[in-house]
């Protein structure tokens, strides 16, 4: 076997991603992660702890971490940051109330040592409902444009139907995969 | 960022002698590699030591639940002297298990805490129930603090029903239609399906208002809410409840939310599951209320109406729920509103 089918084996058996799913309480992420795995999503309850979902998607291994966003819970986040390769960041585009505590909650994520590398996708939910801000609004209101220290992007998705959850997760592979796994 | 510099860095190398550039190329790679195993290896310590900590919790806790459904049992039989102290030590043990339970919440998924909160308040109602055998008289009542309904069944309203028009939030960019109802007093409302069906609904800034939400609407989201009586059909999704005093709600939903919320009570229906976080005084009942659609919107929102979880109640400053959070509690029946004219 030549050198390079030996490091093309061991790449294949590494392709494996954690990412972590974070957003305020009620934005969706619970949904979305059963929605993208397809199981039932009536019976989501409100999320105590955290759930970890492990699924096989474009030959890649996911490991998610979707962790309740109750304000009583968000300072446990950040046992969750170590070795993450995405951040998932939920929005409820249609919580015009919430949108500054949303915006203050991501910036200080950012911050984060432990989540330098991580690329930063965001979802703005809910964009089934007809009081949806639009994905463009979401990205003013949370000053993405001024991110200048992770990789991000914006897409608008609906957990309910699942509309555009999987072009945002490849969207997030493809930079993860593009930076972590070196490519021929 | 760092791919980036590396492309660089090897564009930079193609002049070099065919060689000399393979050779590098792959002992940058052999690098790159080594250094994702190593952070691959950490993320499966991580992953590792979080399975441990969690199988370390489940047969700790199993030991000692054990032991403390020993002492329970011994309790049959026995005399008073010994089941009071008996009982005694069960309960220490039992706080313990709790503190344990809260301490550990960190890493245990969801279903495994559920599964200890349910143990736990087996745990104590057995204890309780030893009790009450054994030793009588020593009654033990949670009684909901429910005195605000009284103050809710005369409230001043307007007899004449006033249809407001949805307004804007101020802090709304103006492009997007929500179905708000805000800044009102002293106001009796009643929407319809054709305005609400599948909307998002807010709800804001009401004092001493009477309102009737007549329809389905997608989600619910009410906040600075005093002293008012809401009434609203089935909620597809969630209901999310913030500043809330003196009131009494009655909704069917998915989930409800509730915040910051105080002395209210809610006639509830939900197929998941309804939380608190920091309330007090909000009491439960089941949502019995009936209007001429609401089979309708019923069928619109999708909901299980066989399905009812109003009584399982998750307090999010309460979590080792093996006690009942001092924060809520269900509304006896004697107590509940059965009249919901306007
Ligand atoms: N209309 C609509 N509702 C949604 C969508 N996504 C989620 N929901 C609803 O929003 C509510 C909250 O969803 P969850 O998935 O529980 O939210 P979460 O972000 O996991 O919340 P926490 O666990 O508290 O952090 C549920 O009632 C969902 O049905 C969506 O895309 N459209
Ligand atoms: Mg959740």
């Amino acid at each position: 076997m030549g050198l390079l089918t030996i490091l093309k084996k061991m790449k294949q058996k590494e392709r494996e991603m954690r990412l972590l799913m974070l957003g305020l309480d009620n934005a969706g992420k619970t949904t979305i992660l059963k929605k993208f795995n397809g199981e039932d999503v009536s019976t989501i309850s409100p999320t105590l702890g955290f759930n970890i979902k492990t699924l096989e998607h474009k030959g890649f291994k996911l490991n998610i971490w979707d962790v309740g966003g109750q304000k009583s819970l968000r300072s446990y986040w950040r046992n969750y940051f170590e070795s993450t390769d995405g951040l998932v960041w939920v929005v409820d585009s249609a919580d015009r109330l919430r949108l500054e505590d949303c915006r203050k909650e991501l910036s200080s994520l950012l911050l984060e040592e432990r989540l330098a590398g991580a690329t930063l996708l965001v979802f703005a939910n809910k964009q089934d409902l007809p009081g949806a801000l639009s994905k463009e609004a979401i990205q003013e209101a949370l000053a993405l444009d001024d991110i200048k220290s992770h990789h991000w992007c914006i897409i608008g998705c609906s957990a309910v139907t699942g509309k555009n959850l999987l072009a945002g997760v490849d969207w997030l592979l493809d930079d993860i995969a593009a930076r972590i796994f070196t490519t021929d | 960022m760092e791919a980036m510099a590396e492309h660089s860095q090897e564009t930079r190398v193609t002049g070099e002698s065919g060689a000399d550039k393979i050779q590098e190329r792959l002992q940058r790679r052999h690098q790159a590699r080594a250094e994702d195993a190593e952070r691959k290896k950490e993320a499966q310590a991580s992953q590792s030591v979080a399975e441990e900590k969690s199988g370390y919790f489940l047969s700790t806790f199993n030991a000692e639940r054990a032991s403390i459904e020993d002492l329970l049992s011994s309790c049959s039989g026995a005399d008073r002297a010994v089941v009071t102290q008996t009982l005694e030590e069960a309960t220490v043990k039992t706080l313990q298990l709790q503190k344990f339970l809260n301490d550990s919440m960190l890493f245990l998924t969801q279903y495994e805490l559920r599964r200890a909160q349910d143990a736990l308040k087996k745990l104590l109602t057995s204890s309780a129930d030893i009790r009450e055998e054994a030793l009588p008289k020593k009654k033990f009542a949670f009684r909901a603090r429910s005195k605000a309904t009284d103050k809710v069944s005369a409230p001043p309203v307007t007899d004449t029903p006033t249809v407001t028009d949805s307004t804007k939030v101020d802090v709304a960019p103006a492009e997007s239609v929500q179905c708000c109802f805000s800044n009102m007093d002293n106001v009796c409302m009643i929407k319809t399906a054709e305005e609400i069906n599948k909307q998002d609904v807010l709800l804001t800034h009401l004092t001493n208002c009477k309102v009737r939400l007549f329809g389905s609407p997608s989600t619910l989201h009410m906040t600075h809410i005093d002293n008012c009586e809401i009434l609203c059909g089935p909620v597809s999704s969630s209901v999310f409840v913030d500043h809330c005093r003196n009131s009494t709600l009655a909704i069917p939903c998915q989930q409800l939310r509730t915040h910051n919320t105080t002395d209210t009570q809610v006639y509830l229906h939900v197929t998941s599951r309804a939380i608190v976080e920091d309330c007090r005084g909000v009491g439960f009942a089941p949502f019995t209320c009936s209007y001429p659609t609401l089979d309708e919107d019923f069928i619109v929102s999708g909901l299980d109406r066989h399905r009812n979880n109003w009584s399982q109640v998750d307090d999010f400053n309460w979590l080792a729920a093996g006690t009942p959070s001092p924060n809520w509690a269900l509304i006896p029946e004697a107590d509940r509103k059965t009249n919901w004219e306007l």
